[in-house]
């Protein structure tokens, strides 16, 4: 499914979304619409956005272009520089005006604050889908709460979930601004059940999205065992929250490095296959015994068994305890940094990394959008914009009267 | 949720569905928790989700022994589970119809065929290759129903040399990254203590039929999609992996991953700090000097806070160990939700560290937005379930019942939309065909 020919184009092309984002919610959302086509024109203050400040930055030199959090959060974009003044806000109206879809990280306070009316927005323009992803919501008694991923993932629920045995040690934020991811992902279906819903009715609507349900729906069996045998689940170093602590998963290598391997006691292939594995290497001890057939037997000898298996993994390599593990049929995987992934051979083989584009001083292989459809390409990646960069086009699309007093 | 027409009339029987993907049939061989998160976005706003089981190999949510009264580790099953039980299961596929076809059978097969062909989407998420050993491939489905959507959900994709690798939530996390950037510097990795990949693969995957679906309303053509749970992963990663490329700078290295603390921006304090209770946190992010002084003036003022270890952001920054320590000492003797209001009513981004318990029944914004409904099931009585967090002016999530007991639907599809009679049915149950 990797040629190009005789297929669509992306299938947000010749849509236009204008993004007023602030967050990695609203900007991620944003940049997944401007991966598979669309024209996101991110509105920018003069200063640019907080994303811009916000580090770390390319070959460590500070400026409104070099931060990586921006690049990562606003590749395919085009940038505006409106600022608040009477022109600014013409010009951003006439901007709505023109989009399919208005995409706002604003809470309801700051919306009063930017001149912003979402159900004046839709009265004049029917067809515009607005996509607002907020904190918590645009509605209710926390709605203008601040929030950060940190913050998000806490009051969500997904944080309770995340860190050590170690109950002295609070629960630890996973990286990579998660909460934020969460939200982005319910707004990106969001506003497509609102494009098809417009396909049909040629109406558009307003698609609150709030980072907080959206975590609070996001924590797999939290809620569950609340809803059935009300229980509470208790983090566990680096595995699933549970009523009640269960085994280590992880386990270390002779490489140093760790692998994630959960047996589970009562399945009966693995265990044999596991068993058969540590056989080949003379590392199985007693576990090829009779009784370890039974399943109360391995039970009650489970610290036994722990035991021999984290002595078996401590003599193999990760490479080896991940590829020949899978090779028989044991879900094992390696613990990787993000900087082995250009070495992996079924990402490269994927042509999951591809070359950026528009970026002469910068020549890197990025993370492509990890949609795969045989009946449309998926474009090659686009560097962020520089602050401003588009404005002056922009603008021009926009008119001569718009042009006026505006800054960039 | 919110309205009461939308409620399940207690009937049970497939009714006529509201919201924007009514009138899309999907017959759906997902299972296990990607796959059926993945499709439950559809039931929920419309589609008619027709799952298709195999009796002879339950559905691991079926299985899984969440049951009222019954706390144990998901580990802890039941040898002989009573399949219409299982909670998760019920979370996982309400507004979705069951049906059990024994592909192995030839009437069985023939059966899927003729469902595919009613069909307009097709979803699975078995290990790459089992549908086209069952003859089921693209082309074939195609053949069936010429505009079809076949999606196709899986930890590796569907080719590269480690396609066939077995995989879920968290083996996904481990190979794309996503746990070795989560944890304190110089321990084990805390990661992930729930399968976030499979929540995540699986919007992703709805993502794909959404656009899938939106792109053959302009165009009237199918597509074959192929999302690989581990590149949504690595796509997830965010800066630190930007960091790796542009800067060469790896995150094996001392001090990474930060826990709990924020490099970029440097905000300080930003942790979570110890409340009253057992067990009980609170998260605190303070950015810049405008929040740090909100924070004193909220404290009252203490005399530590004009020590000059703390008298910038970069100084707060600095010196987090102490500053932590005496953060900790005033968060201590309150409760989490105090110390969250207090901040927030200031203007200090803060948030109580929620359990299931708290968000279920004390959460007032998860209140507002209804998120969490209820619905009856035959076997296990009322339950709740995890709404939609979105809002929308002109849409809402159609719920019309429970989870589908093991074949409950049988009858209802077979006959009324395959068009056999009910003694074809009844014989094709005789021969363990469904």
């Amino acid at each position: 499914m990797n040629e190009t020919d005789g297929r669509d184009a992306a299938p947000y092309r010749g849509l236009v979304v204008v993004e007023l984002a602030d967050d990695p919610a609203g900007e991620q959302t944003g940049k997944q619409l401007a991966e598979l086509g669309a024209d996101v024109i991110k509105v920018e203050p003069p200063e640019g956005a907080q994303s811009r400040r916000t580090g770390p930055f390319a070959k460590n030199v500070v400026g409104v272009n070099t931060s990586l959090t921006f690049w990562t959060y606003n590749a395919s974009k085009r940038s505006v520089i409106l600022d608040g003044s009477a022109a600014g806000r013409a010009a951003l109206r006439a901007l709505i005006a023109k989009a399919d879809v208005l995409l706002v990280t604003l809470r309801p306070s700051e919306l009063a604050a930017a001149g912003l009316d979402y159900q004046q927005l839709l009265e004049t323009h029917p067809r515009l889908v607005i996509l607002s992803v907020t904190p918590f919501g645009l509605e209710g008694p926390w709605a203008d709460y601040r929030t950060s991923d940190l913050v998000g993932l806490a009051a969500g629920g997904p944080l309770m979930s995340c860190g050590y045995d170690d109950h002295s040690i609070p629960p630890i934020r996973p990286g990579g601004n998660q909460g934020y991811q969460t939200a982005a992902s319910f707004a990106h279906c969001g506003l497509l059940l609102a494009l098809i819903e417009r396909q049909q009715t040629g109406a558009g609507q307003l698609v609150d999205v709030s980072m907080h349900c959206s975590l609070a729906v996001s924590g797999e069996l939290a809620n569950p065992y609340w809803f059935y045998p009300k229980v509470l689940v208790q983090r566990q170093t680096c595995r699933h929250a549970q009523p009640e602590m269960t085994q280590p998963a992880l386990f270390r290598c002779a490489d140093d490095r760790w692998i994630y391997f959960t047996l589970i006691l009562a399945e009966q292939k693995p265990w044999e296959a596991l068993v058969d594995w540590m056989a080949s290497l003379d590392l199985a001890v007693d576990l090829a015994d009779a009784e370890y057939s039974d399943l109360t037997y391995r039970q009650q000898n489970f610290y036994h068994v722990q035991e021999l298996i984290e002595v078996f993994f401590l003599l193999m390599d990760s490479a080896t305890a991940y590829h020949e593990g899978q090779r028989r049929g044991l879900p094992i995987g390696p613990v990787q940094a993000p900087e082995d992934l250009f070495d992996d051979p079924h990402l490269a083989a994927r042509n999951f990394f591809a070359p950026v584009s528009g970026d002469e001083e910068t020549a890197v292989l990025v993370p492509t959008s990890p949609f795969r459809f045989s009946s449309f390409a998926v474009p090659s990646p686009r560097r962020a914009p520089r602050l401003g960069e588009n404005t002056t086009e922009i603008l021009a699309d926009l008119g001569e009267a718009q042009h006026r007093g505006i800054p960039g | 949720m919110r309205a009461e027409p939308m409620a399940d009339d207690g009937s049970r029987r497939p009714r006529v569905r509201r919201g924007p993907l009514a009138g899309i049939r999907i017959a759906d061989f997902c299972w296990m928790g990607v796959g059926s998160v993945a499709t439950r976005m559809l039931a929920d706003f419309g589609a008619e989700v027709i799952k298709i089981e195999n009796r002879a190999r339950l559905d691991t949510p079926r299985r899984l022994p969440i049951y009222k009264g019954d706390p144990r580790s998901y580990g802890d099953e039941d040898p002989n589970p009573d399949p219409n039980k299982g909670g998760l299961f019920n979370n996982y596929c309400r507004n979705k119809l069951g049906v059990t076809i024994n592909m192995r059978s030839p009437r069985g097969h023939e059966l899927a065929e003729k469902l595919i062909a009613q069909s307009s989407v097709v979803t699975e998420n078995f290990a790459p290759g089992v549908m086209e050993r069952w003859g089921l491939t693209y082309e074939r489905i195609q053949g069936l129903s010429p505009e079809a959507i076949v999606a196709h959900m899986s930890g590796f994709g569907q080719t590269g040399p480690y396609s066939s690798y077995r995989s879920y939530g968290p083996i996904i996390q481990a190979v794309s990254g996503l746990t070795f950037i989560s944890g304190l510097p110089g321990r084990e990795p805390s990661g992930w203590g729930f399968s976030y990949m499979d929540n995540q693969a699986a919007y992703y995957n709805s993502a794909a039929l959404l656009m899938a679906i939106m792109h053959r309303n302009v165009t009237g053509k199918g597509a074959e999609i192929d999302v690989s749970a581990v590149e949504a992963g690595v796509s997830l990663l965010g800066p630190d992996l930007l960091d790796v490329i542009v800067n060469s700078r790896p995150t094996q290295r001392p001090g990474f991953p930060p826990g709990n603390r924020l490099e970029y921006p440097r905000a300080a304090p930003h942790g979570v700090y110890p409340c009253a209770g057992e067990d009980r946190w609170v998260a605190i992010a303070v950015f810049d000097d405008v929040d740090w002084k909100r924070l004193v003036e909220i404290m009252g003022g203490p005399a530590w806070a004009s020590d000059p270890r703390f008298g910038s952001q970069q100084d707060r920054f600095d010196n987090q160990d102490a500053l932590d320590a005496r953060l900790s000492e005033w968060t201590r003797s309150r409760e989490p939700h105090e110390v969250m209001h207090l901040l927030q009513r200031g203007g200090v981004c803060a948030g109580a560290v929620q359990d299931a318990r708290d968000l279920n029944e004390a959460d007032p914004q998860v209140a507002h937005y209804d998120l969490f409904f209820e619905l009856d099931h035959p076997v296990i009585g009322p339950a709740r379930f995890e709404g939609n967090p979105i809002r929308f002016s002109r849409i809402e999530q159609d719920n019309w019942r429970s989870a589908p007991l093991l074949g409950e639907d049988n009858s209802y599809v077979f006959t009324e939309i395959l068009g056999l009679s009910d003694d074809e049915v009844r014989e094709l149950a005789a021969e363990g065909a469904i």
